[in-house]
Order: C-alpha cells, then structure tokens, then sequence
C-alpha cells in the first residue's frame, strides 16, 4: 500500500514537473499578475485585470512578440492574492518559478504590491506596476528591477483643497482627517494632510487613524461633528469608504467637504451608496476625457464589453501593461537584464500621458480632482480639465 | 475632554448594535449548546442572508425587513441538506469532523458568493439605513434601533419556542444528555436538524439587519463569526436570553473601548473580554441552560 503510495506521488512528480517545464518551455512569454480579485479591494483587482488582458490580447492579436528572432505569443498568468500580501507575495513566487513568467505586472495598493515587488526584486525579475503611489512605493528601498507608473501623494493631497480654494467654497476652516494605518494612509493621512491643511489656514482639529479592516467609526464621527469640522478627509479602502460614508449620515453628520481617497475611487463605492456618494471628492490620475493616444477608447471598450461603469485603473493597469510589452519588444529578448534595461529607456506617450521613469523608477502621472455626481464622476480640478461643475455643499 | 453627546451617543449606539448581533450569535450558541458544533461557517450563513436580503430589496423593490420571515425560511431550508447530507453522517465520529466539514463550507460559501455576485463590497439600501435619531444628547443611527426591536422580538420568540414548546423540550433534553434523551422517545437526530436549521435562520436574519445597517462582501463572514464567539463566551453557552445579554454587555464595552482608546481598538478590546471570560468565568456571566 505504502509502495503504490509513493509510486503514485513519484509519477505525480514526473507529470507535475514535465508540464511545469513545458509551459515554461513553449513557445510563448509568460507574464504573470498576482491581482486582489476578491477580498477588500477586489473592485480595483477587476479593473487591473481588464486591463492587463487587453494589452496583452492587442499583442497577439498583432502577431505577438518577437524574440531571438522568433515571433512568440504572450501569456498573461493571473493569480487572485484575496486582498493578502501573503498570498501576493507567494502568488510571485509561483508565477516566476513555477509557472515561468519572465516579468511580472503589480497588484493593487503600496501593501499587496510591495510585497510582490520585493519578491521580483530578489528573484532578478522585472514588475511594472501602477497603482502604487510613489512616497509609498519609494519609502519601501531603491528598486532595480520594479518600475511604478502612478501618481505622488503630496500632489494628491494638495488637489482637493486646492479645488476648494479655486472654485471659492466657503467653509468654517476647520478640518478633521480619518484615516487607515496602511502604508498610503499613514503616508497621507499621517503626514501630508496636516501639513497640507495648515498652509492653506485650515485649523486640524482632529486627526484619527484606524486599522485597515476596521467597521465601526461612531467614535471618531461624533468627534468630528461635536468639533464641527466642516472639511473631512478620509483615506481608507473601499468597504471602509462605505461604512464612513453611511455611518455618517445614520450619525446626522455632513460636513460641506468630503474627500476620501482610494476607497472611493471604484464604481462599487457609488454603487453601494446610491445618492450618499453624490459630492463626495477623490483623487483621480485619469479621465476618458484626457488628451491622451486611446483614452475615449480605453474607456468605451471596458463599457462595451462588461456592460459596466469604467474606472481609472483599467488605464493605469493598461498602461503599466503595454510598458513591459514594450520593454520586451526593445529587448528582442525574454533576458530578464535585457528587459529591465529597456525599462529603463521607456520615453513614451501611453494612455495615462507620458512615461519616463526617474531615477527613482517611477513615472508620475498628473492628479485632478475627481467629485462623484449621480453615479459617475466629473473632473472638477484643475477647471482648466473640468468636466462638471463643483458640487457644494455636500448634500 | 470627550463631549458627553459624542460618549452617551456611542454608547448607546454600541448597546443597540451588541443587540443586533445578539441575534446572529444566537444561531451559533444554540448549535453548539445542542450539537456541539462551533459552525465555522455561520459568518457565511449570516451573509447568505444579507445576500437574500440585498436580492430581495432589489427585485421586489419590498423593505427587506418585511421579507424577513422568507429570508429566514430560505436559510434554514438551506441548512437542512447541509446538515442532512453532510453532518449526519459524521455525527458519530467527533465534532472534529462536522466542525472541519463547516470550515470547507465556509470556504466554498466564500468562494461561491464571489463567482455568483463578484467580490464588490454591497449594502441595502434603504432609505432609514442613513437616517439618524435624536434625542436630548443622544444622536443613534434610526436603523440601530429598528434592527435592534427586530433582533429583541426574534430572541424572545427563539426564547419561547425553547422554553415552552414540546420542540424546546425535546432540544433541551437532547442538549442536556442526547443518549439519555433518545430513549425516552425524542428523535435526536431530527432535534439536531431543526436546530441547525434554526441557528442558521438566526444567522440569516441576523445578516439581513447587518447588511441593511452596514456593508459587506464575500470574504466579511469572519468577523461577525468572531464577534459571534465573543457573545457567546460572554452570555454563556445555549444560554438564550444571555445571549442577549452578552451582545449588550460586548457592545457597551467595545463603545468604552473605542471612546477611550480609538475606533480602531473596538475589536481588540472585544477579543481581550473574550479572552478573560474564557480564562476566569468559562460559563459565562448567565448561568444556566435556558
């Protein structure tokens, strides 16, 4: 019995190992994305997916990719981490080491993609990613072989006050910032809001952070309402976005400004609010309406085929996508060096503006203020951009 | 200094939503006090009925709250299979097994509710979900206080059936001794069917009312699981009515708790009482097996 056991896991072994090698041997470049399609952020995981397969499908719908000579097909390999960097981390790891991937495309926020991010940099292997912000991204350690297309928290922290300012809102001055001990949230919340906030005059008059995971906030609302806070900003995810949201209107309190940043970017957030999410602002990186090769399209083909409300992070993910296809077309190579170094020398118009990266490795994208109005979203920042008016008071 | 509206408001607020869980971890002490079975899928159930509630506001446009009683019917009708066909068969070889066979449940209800709805966070909508109630100093959410009538009427009713009716009697002689129980006549199996069914309808309730007062999404069952365990630790094992207490008396306490330490720290300061009562008071605060 114990012999046909280990024959049986022996020929397992032989078989696991022949179609591991061949799927690492074939005649196509694997990439693989370790993306949240389910937990707390699967509503931005959705998004980076759509995005990552339409690069690749416009790939080999031309032909694919050619190498050593040899035009070869790309195969995107996605694995869902549930929103756990854990399993992000070990989702890289399979996909370089098991299912063969060349390079690797990023996951969702600073906590699941840096975790990915130092896998790929340990193993040598390059990871383009977006939806990452570049503080957050930076703070981690001088990357090699990681390149991040994305936005900068100080920029994004001064848009929303700025909008304020320039559409000439009237408010009490004083402002209360919530937010999430994530590594973005501490950034942003813990560090840039307050210093933001007091170089345009506003009086902080309170500053509450919470775990990532967090439901309840009935404390820090009554805090800020019995303080009569009339600026709230908020950084938190999306589930958390909703439960402030709510909460604070079961709690009868809205002040005339409120931002909150991550959390209320995917569709889901005014989905599940209904008019509840009608004022609210958002930091925003891209808009259908930018200037930019494909952009109109972009968003039309992700509503045309889904039948669903498109949203930032299909441009950011497609971008991030078609730098590494790029890359490797440069390279005439699957050499992960040969890669990296034409990462490097990325310059070039995408869907989201400009590529460059810095020295730092990361390219920055331009921020606008984004303000939920009847379900969608309307640029109201910069007004050199804006697609709707600024809606004031919070309703 | 904490303004005395931000500390009685959160309070109360703590106390009426304790109340609402009350119900759901009512589902989970009356498995365990009868099966013992700790339902590692009960948080899953909770969301199979904010799910149906969600559904049912939906498509039928009718307050879920008034489609409570088929929500819970088709909850429980859910469980029986479940107990039927999975359960029953391992009833003679251990909790261990029925309790591994529910964390696979739990994990494939996970799994299920993401193909089936997407992995988006959702919440009823309903209009009252947002409005607050005011009075004096005290400012609640109106939807805390409805859902806590709806959970106090339901865990008197489930204190009723227990106490008073030949089904009760016959769940508390098999919760007291099942051997002793099937020889004087009381089919313990079908007892333990109904029960489960019974747990998990609480559970469904339960969930609708979280749903409609909070958010949720596939993978939120855990946490109400763990807040569920808490009650239960607190207000005693099968312990109805001290169920009830136990969700008040976690509710209070994390309220002090956010107040004094943070929002952040409601859940510790519920798993650090959970802990402390296990240790110094294994019983619970309510005796007795009512």
């Amino acid at each position: 019995m114990t012999a046909n056991a280990l024959k049986v896991c022996a020929a397992a072994i032989v078989v696991a190992t022949t179609f591991g090698l061949a799927s690492a041997s074939a005649d196509e470049i694997v990439i693989g994305a370790s993306l949240p399609l389910s937990g707390p952020l699967a509503g931005f995981g959705s998004f980076q997916q759509w995005g990552y397969k339409r690069a690749v499908d416009e790939v080999n719908k031309a032909g694919g990719i050619e190498v050593n000579g040899k035009k070869e097909m790309v195969k995107l390999i996605i694995r869902d981490d549930k929103t756990d960097p854990n399993a992000t981390a070990s989702n890289t790891e399979t996909l370089l080491s098991r299912d063969g991937a060349v390079a690797m495309l990023g996951s969702c926020t600073p906590a699941l993609v840096n975790a990915g991010a130092l896998v790929a940099e340990r193993a040598k292997k390059p990871l383009v990613t977006g939806c990452d912000p570049l503080e957050a991204f930076k703070s981690v350690r001088n990357w090699k072989w990681v390149w991040d297309i994305f936005f900068d928290e100080p920029e994004l922290a001064n848009a929303e006050l700025k909008a304020v300012q320039d559409w000439g809102a009237k408010t009490n001055m004083k402002l209360a910032i919530w937010h999430d001990n994530g590594p973005d949230g501490q950034v942003v919340g813990g560090k840039l809001w307050p210093e933001v906030a007091k170089s345009f005059g506003y009086e902080v008059v309170q500053n509450a952070e919470f775990p990532v995971d967090n439901t309840q906030f009935t404390s820090i609302i009554g805090e800020a309402k019995s303080k009569d806070a009339d600026v709230v900003l908020v950084d938190a995810i999306t589930p958390q976005a909703i439960a402030i949201r709510k909460q604070m209107a079961a709690e009868g309190y809205t002040p005339k400004v409120l931002n909150i940043e991550k959390g209320a970017e995917p569709v889901q957030f005014a989905e599940a609010l209904g008019k509840l999410s009608d004022g609210v602002l958002v930091g925003g990186y891209w808009d259908p309406s930018f200037p930019y090769p494909a952009a109109a399209d972009l968003s039309k083909a992700f509503e045309s085929e889904t039948k669903l409300s498109s949203s930032q992070h299909i441009a950011d993910s497609y971008a991030a996508a078609q730098v590494l296809l790029d890359a490797i077309v440069t390279a005439g190579s699957t050499d992960a060096g040969k890669i990296n170094a034409a990462l490097a020398k990325t310059n070039k118009t995408y869907v989201v503006g400009p590529v460059k990266f810095d020295e730092n490795h990361t390219a920055k994208l331009p921020i606008v203020a984004l303000q939920w109005q009847g379900g969608k979203t309307v640029i109201v920042w910069p007004k050199s951009e804006k697609t709707g008016d600024f809606l004031f008071p919070l309703p | 200094m904490l303004a005395l509206s931000v500390a009685s408001s959160s309070i109360v607020s703590g106390v009426l939503l304790g109340g609402m869980l009350a119900l759901a971890a009512l589902g989970l002490s009356i498995v365990l006090g009868v099966m013992r079975l700790v339902n590692l899928a009960h948080g899953d159930f909770l969301l199979v009925g904010a799910y149906a509630g969600f559904f049912f506001f939906t498509f039928t446009g009718v307050d879920p709250l008034l489609g409570l009683p088929v929500i819970a019917l088709f909850v429980a009708a859910l469980a029986i299979p479940v107990y039927r066909y999975l359960l029953q068969p391992l009833a003679e070889r251990g909790a261990e097994a029925q309790m591994m066979t529910m964390f696979a449940i739990s994990i494939i209800l996970e799994n299920v509710f993401v193909l089936a709805f997407s992995a988006d966070t959702r919440s009823i909508g309903v209009s009252y979900a947002a409005l607050p109630l005011t009075l004096g100093p005290v400012t609640v959410p109106l939807v805390y206080v409805i859902g806590f009538a709806i959970s106090l009427v339901a865990i008197l009713a489930v204190h009723w059936l227990i106490a008073r009716t030949a089904f009760g009697r016959d769940l508390r002689a098999s919760a007291a001794d099942a051997e002793a129980a099937a020889t004087i006549g009381v089919d313990v199996n079908r007892v333990r069917m109904l029960t489960f069914a019974l747990g998990v309808a609480c559970a469904g309730i339960g969930g609708t009312l979280i749903g409609t007062a909070f958010q949720f999404s596939p993978s939120s069952g855990g946490a109400y699981l763990l807040n569920s365990l808490a009650i239960v630790v607190l207000g005693g094992l099968g312990n109805v009515l001290g169920t009830l207490f136990g969700g008040l008396a976690l509710g209070a306490l994390q309220s002090v708790g956010g107040l004094a330490l943070g929002d952040g720290y409601r859940d510790l300061v519920g798993m650090a009482i959970f802990l402390l009562v296990l240790a110094f008071r294994p019983e619970g605060f309510a005796r007795g097996r009512r």
